[in-house]
């Protein structure tokens, strides 16, 4: 075998990191770092590093049938035969944004025929105009709501450089972070203590666990001040998912999904790329929630726990070999040089066999770029965003115990290994415990205990902070306590 | 009959790689020739992507190596470690020579096998910054853009209607475009640790832009030269004393401005500010590994002793990770760039890292990459 290079983009977030793959004449992949990408300038973080694990050939979806592995016209005609026998308003679609466009597109075609809608994960709601991520860069307040080194690690160099130019920066939360010149703890209602104006910043997330108040309430501080708004995304297609799916239906969040399937509404479920179990916080609940499905179909490139639960797996390229387009979340376009269209080909026999039309990868390239062309001018673009008042949700945490929360990052929505397997806790917390340093901590909450190593850091009293999915949380929040091991 | 010291001016034989080739393609045409005849197996090259971006190739085809003919400015990537574990020729900047080298100390190349034709090297630019200085600077739209030269300390630009349009360096970099940091005070323009060293400067009169002025280092050299001639790859003629007179005379103010930037960029920071000055460097890390991962002098792979010592969880004030690779690097340390090339955390990487070494390096009359010499370091200095 010949040696491969491929052009692509790194799949772990919504930046949307250009780099190589090479994969040499022992089929062994590598990174090369693409510094004319003038999203990232060839360099990575820490997910986009470990790319040539994440790629490993035992970690590529198969094609499968009941647990056996099949040939892909078998897995497609199996699919096929479940969608036709499925009762149409209990079948739900779920694309979080982790495929290339023309997927994504593909995917929406198979909704339509179904007569139903493309979920990603996300709440149909109004969003700002996306921002260039150099925009940041001067920017003269900005406020993080997101902290930049774990969660998306490219935007530490454009607030270093906005801070460079002037820039003073605030983080809204619990860590204190280098770059930060101050960090305030602030609830809602104390935003106005922010005083932005228009030449403000604000850099936040929505992903399929945000909290929809907190989301609403960042819009409408944004709204009232003036401030710019910076929405970072977790999935590289983020963007391409939201726009390409079908405009008209309503789309609800991951919980809600997860929830109707809980309740028996959705009875068979087709997931492209996205699994449930690495999405949610509480991995074992989502499991519990897959298995009273009737059927579960799994259209992915890796494998997960969501392939092992599957009837149907149907394989697609991995995202390096991918041919297609992705966009970033500041919507600029990149495409792949790979040529590998499994993916697109197989929703199109997937699509006629349940009575729909074939297509073809250029066909869905056509439309996506029509679609990504009409939204350049159309008037839901350029949408006002109002505020809401949805209430921010908080878990009520007892007197005596902790609050362990999530900081979301890329390994997490990928269920892959880091070296991150502690948690932060305060100097006051670590003497009230007797913990010991290099010793560990014992975390118990409803679903079981925990042995953890620990990392002190100065956050607020009570807070447990975690960028690990750890087994016995339940949401993005959870009550528990603690003792020295 | 070659030999070692010779100092020729010679092109490609083959009209089209002497056009395409940045000075004549005797580069090319030495590499072609070294596969063609059986010299080595495989030769390492770009493939150019864009004007602006090319990647390492590892090949046995000749066409891809007669296609890579060109100087690539705006792709800082270094090659070295392209070279390990193979028998290959490659083309090389002072900073892919040394990597090499360091490479070779480690018992990851077997020298005598790879053959390394070096490119005097006047700096590299990156290309994202580049684009943006040709519309903001030249007023030149990136896409014209067919060529670039470096000479009598201008930056030319050609465009597709043959237009040129020089700059000087200085005024670039005044103006936070042109090389990279490390590039500016990198000390080795003519790669004499190569097998050949090639490169425009010397090369006069009507074969200007047109042959490539190569002087023999070594019997690797006299080998590389001797086949491509037999192979009726390329045609060569002695340099004439003026030739050689300016090689020496632009090398030599290329290196007085790199000498300059040396004092501009390493002042000196005093014993009781050292600590703090490394730990808020090293303030911003993310841990991602990428200065590790791309470094030409590090040869340890994935388990290495700043990685093994070094945990998220620790809260010491600077890494245990950093300290380890300062401390690691000051012996082999050849400021090539590429860490701070892909740090994402923006952190002059390669001026921490040579301030650190420069120190060691310069005690011992020690420069890393540029023989086999073994690091003296680990002597024991008399009382
Ligand atoms: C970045 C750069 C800066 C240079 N600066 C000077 C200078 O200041 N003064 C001077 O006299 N000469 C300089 N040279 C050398 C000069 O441009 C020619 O490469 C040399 O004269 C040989 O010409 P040629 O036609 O024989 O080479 P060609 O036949 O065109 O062969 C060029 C070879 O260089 C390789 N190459 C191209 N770009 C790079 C790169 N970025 N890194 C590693 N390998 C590369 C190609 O793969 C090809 O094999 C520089 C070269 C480079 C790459
Ligand atoms: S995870 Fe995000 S920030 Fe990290 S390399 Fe990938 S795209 Fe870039
Ligand atoms: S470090 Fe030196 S040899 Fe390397 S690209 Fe820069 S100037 Fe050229
Ligand atoms: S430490 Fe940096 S500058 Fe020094 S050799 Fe390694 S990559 Fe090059
Ligand atoms: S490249 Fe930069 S951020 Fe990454 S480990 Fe090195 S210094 Fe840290």
């Amino acid at each position: 075998m010949k040696e491969m290079i491929y052009q692509t983009i790194c799949p772990g977030c919504g930046v949307g990191c250009g780099l190589f793959i090479r994969e040499n004449d022992e089929g062994k992949l590598s990174i090369d770092h693409m510094k004319s990408s003038p999203v990232n300038l060839g360099k990575l973080c820490r997910f986009g590093m470990k790319l040539p694990h994440y790629y490993a050939k035992a970690n590529n979806a198969e094609n499968m049938v009941d647990g056996s592995a099949v040939d892909a016209e078998t897995a497609i005609k199996a699919a096929v035969d479940i969608l036709k026998d499925a009762d149409t308003d209990s079948v739900a679609l779920l694309s979080v944004g982790n495929t290339s466009n023309e997927e994504q597109m593909a995917f929406t075609k198979l909704a339509e025929t179904l007569g139903t809608v493309v979920q990603t994960g996300v709440q149909k709601m109004c969003m700002p105009e996306p921002r260039t991520l150099a925009g940041i860069e001067k920017a003269k307040k900005i406020v993080l709501f997101v902290d930049p080194y774990v969660q998306y690690p490219l935007i530490v160099r454009r607030l270093l450089a906005a801070k460079q130019n002037g820039a003073h920066v605030i983080s809204v939360g619990t860590k204190p972070l280098n770059l930060a010149d101050e960090t305030l703890d602030l609830k809602p209602e104390q935003y106005g203590e922010l005083e932005l104006d228009s030449e403000s910043l604000i850099i936040a997330d929505v992903h399929p666990n945000s909290d929809a108040g907190m989301v609403s309430y960042v819009k409408a501080l944004a709204k009232g001040t003036g401030a710019g708004l910076q929405f970072m995304k977790p999935f590289m297609n983020s963007n391409g998912a939201a726009l390409l799916a079908n405009k008209d239906g309503s789309r609800i969040g991951l919980a809600e999904l997860m929830e109707d399937i809980e309740l028996g509404n959705i009875r068979t479920l087709v997931t492209l790329d996205s699994d449930p179990v690495e999405l949610m916080p509480d991995a074992e609940a989502a499991i519990e929630a897959l298995k009273k499905l009737d059927k579960l179909i799994v259209i992915s490139s890796v494998k997960g726990p969501a392939t092992g639960m599957a009837d149907v797996v149907i394989a697609t390229d991995p995202v390096y070999s991918k041919a297609g387009t992705f966009l970033n979340v500041e919507d600029s376009l990149q495409k792949n040089s790979g040529t590998g269209k499994a993916g697109v080909d197989a929703l199109s026999l997937l699509n006629a066999g349940i009575g729909g039309k074939t297509f073809t990868h250029d066909e869905m390239n056509y439309l996506v770029m029509k679609t990504i062309e009409a939204s350049k001018d159309g008037p839901s673009g350029k949408m006002q965003c109002s505020g809401t008042d949805i209430a921010v949700s908080s878990t009520d945490i007892p007197e005596d115990m902790y609050e362990l929360r999530y900081l979301y990052n890329p390994f997490m929505w990928s269920d892959r290994e880091d070296d991150n397997d502690f948690v932060l806790l305060n100097r006051n917390t670590v003497k009230k415990l007797g913990l010991k340093k290099g010793g560990c901590v014992n975390l118990k909450g409803e679903k079981g205990e925990l042995k953890m190593r620990f990392r002190v850091e100065s956050i607020p009293d009570g807070l447990v902070l975690t960028a690990k999915k750890l087994s016995i949380a339940k949401g993005v929040s959870t009550a528990i306590s603690m003792e020295v091991c | 009959m070659v030999e070692v010291g010779d100092r020729i001016i010679g092109y490609s034989t083959d009209t089209g790689v002497r056009n395409k080739g940045a000075s004549g393609g005797l580069v090319t045409a030495v590499l072609a020739a070294a596969l063609e005849k059986g010299l080595v197996e495989e030769v390492v090259v770009l493939k150019h992507i864009s004007e602006y971006e090319a990647v390492p190739i590892i090949t046995s085809d000749v066409n891809e190596v007669l296609a890579s003919a060109g100087s690539m400015h705006t792709v800082p990537v270094n090659l070295a470690k392209y070279a390990v574990g193979k028998n290959v020729a490659m083309p090389g900047k002072a900073c892919d020579i040394r990597g090499v080298i360091e490479q070779a100390k480690r018992n990851e190349v077997d020298i005598d096998n790879t053959y390394l034709i070096g490119l005097n090297c006047g700096g590299t630019m990156y290309p994202v910054q580049t684009r943006e200085m040709l519309i903001n600077m030249y007023e030149i739209d990136p896409e014209d853009v067919t060529g670039e030269n470096i000479e009598k300390g201008n930056l030319i630009i050609r465009t597709r209607s043959g237009e040129e349009k020089g700059i000087s360096i200085d005024e670039l970099e005044e103006a936070g475009y042109g090389r990279r940091e490390s590039c500016r005070y990198c000390d080795v323009k003519i790669p004499v640790n190569a097998d050949l060293a090639c490169g425009n400067w010397g090369v006069i009169g009507e074969l200007s832009g047109n042959a490539t002025f190569c002087e023999v280092m070594n019997e690797k050299g006299v080998r590389l030269l001797e086949n491509a001639i037999e192979a009726g790859f390329i045609e060569v003629q002695p340099a004439s004393d003026k030739a050689i007179a300016i090689r020496e005379k632009v090398n030599n103010v290329m290196l007085s401005m790199s000498e300059k930037w040396s004092e501009k960029i390493f002042t000196e920071i005093p014993d009781s500010e050292r600590t703090r000055y490394y730990m808020e460097q090293f303030a911003d890390c993310i841990d991602c590994g990428a200065c590790k991962e791309v470094c030409p002098a590090c040869t340890c792979g994935e388990d290495s002793k700043c990685t093994m010592y070094h945990n998220l969880e620790d809260n010491y004030r600077m890494s245990m990770f950093h300290m380890v690779r300062l401390m690691h690097l000051s012996d082999s340390c050849i400021g090539c760039g590429q860490c701070t090339d892909v740090c994402p955390a923006d952190i002059p990487v390669t001026t921490i890292f040579r301030r650190f070494a420069e120190k060691s390096q310069k005690k011992y009359n020690y420069k890393a990459g540029m023989t086999l010499e073994r690091p003296p370091f680990l002597e024991v200095m008399p009382r």
